[in-house]
């Protein structure tokens, strides 16, 4: 018995075959419980995401490959399933990588929170279904634990990565809480709009939309529960508002550095954190220069982006590190949850054998005494216990040595315990 | 300096260097778990400072800022104490690697001091050490303003230059360093009035107006008057951001020359 994995990702297989994988919450609960079905399959979990399509078993060694690609060839064509599209991991890789997809170094986007929950969602399904509740279902909740940590201790995901969630990362480290801030989104534009919708979520409470049409204005302001305003009390808001979203389609400055450093005269120095989204810029670029005046172009942003991502991979080293540590225990778990039968049923046989044996020769002990029957009773436990000792020692020793190579399974067909 | 207390100085020392050790440490690796343990080691090493003031305070028989030694260890233990109040109500770890190493270096200093002397002629012990007290306190909170305005400069330009490197991410909201140095500023600047009110009404009853040409006096007065200046400044002015920063700091510099100057007790007393 051992845990298997088979797969395929974003790395290895394009959006054209992982699309036609995916599988449904319910389907891949179903699936599971097919794969688990088999007397030689224990336990089974199928994870699919958008980025990935995972099978793992608990059972037979080479029993999960086989029954995953006479799944796939079932619904692709064995062209379109290229060599190298699937993974097929053996224990300690299997084990390695599930930690990793769950601590989210495994995603396209290292450090993204979305895994966790996905992995979490699948693990309680497949539980609920009865495909997970031995071995594997232990080794996805350990990965589960890995993942929480890696998150607590490093800084994998404490960082934005898209622009307009960067936008929010810049106001935090220039207003710290964003309660109560309030926003002006001058013009409209997508990008524009989610760093806004961003911006809400994170706890600023004011929305104001300007547009040289007020109808636009309106109509977006509304998709906000924002406040739409005329585009001539443009400098009125500016003096009034923490942050500011420009993403019009003006072809000069719609805010210049004269205005801007009356703009901040007039608010006495409060900060403003000034968003330029507008291909041409809206907004001087020189303001930045003014004292208290911080303003980021779509460059900028996605600059502070690629730094972010840089820091991130840094935080996934560390977050490496961590895996290997905790693989290792895992794997060292694993095989001590597995002596446990193997030693059981061990010492069931050999009691069994005992039993046996003074039930063969029960009439010529027919004549002992109570006391000499003890005795014998002594005699023979004692016998079977000491035999047994050292085998188990033994192997114990070794199957928790992965360089050995033996496993409880030799243990089990050494001693004819199947 | 009393041996005992000069043994408790430098068990502290090793406190403070071990704490400001694991605040570097804590702060590069960005965890606030491992921050713990450098609390502790402040908060001891302040205790331990504070039984050695009090030793050679016993020793002396009067307030223990007789030396330029005993001035730095005293105002290092203040230090300490203003730190560990900002800290407690800011939490921001990275605050005590810009705080602690003037801290160390002042304790450092006094525990370089030579044996307590006997001094002649103690006046008013009590009301000597209220003066000093608030003084220093007062010193040590301008010097909280002080870091918070390095922060403040160092995260400001992160955010200017738009690339951001290791500061950016260890370094609290430029709003919060503001905090910081406002409510350090509104200590500093209530501390410091207090002592100055205090030793003005007790040195006219002593010497009539003759300590007033007394040059660190004088420097006293104007940090006072920075002090006065900074608070107006911050309150009507609107000084934030940059600017406020370089005040800040420019205002520590100044009180710290002032300390500087004052190396043990006040020239007049000796008269």
């Amino acid at each position: 018995m051992s845990i298997q994995l088979v797969g395929m990702n974003h790395k290895t297989a394009p959006v054209a075959i992982r699309e036609r994988l995916a599988l449904s919450d319910e389907d891949a609960v179903a699936l599971a419980g097919q794969l688990a079905g088999g007397p030689r399959l224990d336990e089974a979990l199928v994870l699919s995401t958008c980025n990935r399509v995972e099978f793992l078993g608990n059972g037979e060694p080479d029993e999960l490959r086989g029954a995953v690609l006479r799944h796939l060839l079932d619904r692709l064509d064995k062209e379109a399933l290229a060599e190298d599209a699937l993974y097929v991991y053996g224990e300690r890789a299997a084990v390695r990588h599930v930690v990793r997809v769950a601590s989210s170094l495994d995603s396209m986007v290292v450090g993204e929170p979305q895994i966790l929950g996905q992995v979490r969602d699948a693990y309680r399904r497949a539980t609920d279904a009865g495909t997970l509740g031995g071995p594997l279902g232990r080794l996805i909740s350990q990965a589960l634990r890995v993942a929480r940590r890696v998150r607590n201790e490093t800084g994998i995901g404490r960082t934005a990565v898209s622009v307009s969630s960067v936008a929010v990362e810049l106001a935090r480290k220039i207003f710290g809480e964003l309660d109560g801030l309030s926003v002006l989104l001058i013009g409209a534009g997508d990008m524009a709009e989610a760093a806004a919708r961003h911006l809400r979520g994170a706890g600023a409470s004011h929305l104001y939309v300007a547009n040289r049409t007020f109808s636009a204005a309106e109509s977006l302001a509304a998709s906000f529960a924002g406040r739409p305003v005329r585009f001539e009390r443009l400098l009125e808001l500016l003096q009034r508002v923490d942050i500011v979203l420009s993403s019009t389609g003006s072809p000069g400055f719609v805010l210049t550095r004269r205005t801007a450093e009356g703009v901040i005269a007039s608010r006495r120095n409060r900060p403003i954190f000034l968003v330029d989204i507008a291909v041409p810029r809206d907004i001087d670029p020189d303001i930045n220069a003014v004292d208290n005046m911080f303003v980021y172009d779509i460059d900028d942003l996605q600059q502070v982006a690629e730094a972010n991502l840089k820091h991130r991979r840094r935080e996934a080293e560390r977050a490496e590190w961590i895996v290997e540590h905790e693989v290792e225990g895992i794997l060292n778990r694993l095989r001590a949850s597995r002596a446990a039968p193997a030693i059981v049923s061990l010492n069931q046989r050999l009691e069994d054998i005992r039993r046996g044996e003074l039930e063969r020769y029960g009439s010529k002990l027919r004549g002992l005494t109570a006391e000499q029957r003890a005795a014998v009773e002594a005699l023979t436990r004692g016998m079977i216990s000491k035999i047994a000792h050292h085998p188990i020692r033994e192997a114990k020793r070794r199957a928790s040595d992965p360089r050995s190579g033996f496993t409880f399974d030799d243990f089990r067909r050494l001693f004819g315990l199947d | 300096m009393d041996s005992h207390a000069t043994v408790l100085l430098r068990a502290a020392l090793v406190l403070y260097s071990l704490g400001l050790l694991d605040s570097l440490y804590s702060l590069v690796k960005q965890r606030r778990k491992l921050f713990k343990p450098a609390l502790y080691a402040f908060a001891l090493g302040a205790t331990l400072h504070f039984l050695s003031l009090a030793l050679s305070g016993r020793a002396l028989g009067r307030f223990p800022v007789q030396t330029f030694q005993q001035l730095c260890s005293m105002a290092s233990f203040f230090m300490t104490v203003v730190f560990l109040a900002v800290y407690a109500r800011f939490k921001y770890q990275s605050l005590a690697v810009f705080a602690v190493p003037p801290v160390f270096l002042l304790a450092l200093v006094g525990s370089l001091g030579g044996p307590a002397r006997e001094v002649s002629r103690p006046v008013l012990q009590w009301w000597i050490s209220i003066h000093a007290t608030l003084f220093l306190l007062g010193y040590a909170a301008l010097f909280l303003t002080c870091v918070a305005g390095v922060m403040y400069l160092i995260q400001e330009h992160e955010l200017k230059s738009k690339r951001p490197n290791a500061f950016y991410y260890r370094l609290p909201p430029l709003s919060k360093l503001e905090d910081i140095g406002r409510v350090a500023l509104g200590a500093a600047f209530v501390l410091v009035t207090l002592g100055l009110i205090a030793a003005s009404i007790w040195a006219f009853a002593k010497w009539g107006a003759s300590w007033l040409v007394d040059p660190t006096i004088a420097l006293a007065f104007l940090t006072w008057g920075i002090a006065f200046v900074m608070v107006i400044g911050r309150m009507a002015a609107g000084w934030q951001g940059r600017k406020g920063a370089y005040f800040s700091i420019a205002g520590f510099a100044c009180a710290a020359l002032t300390w500087v100057v004052n190396s043990g007790a006040h020239t007049f007393m000796s008269q």
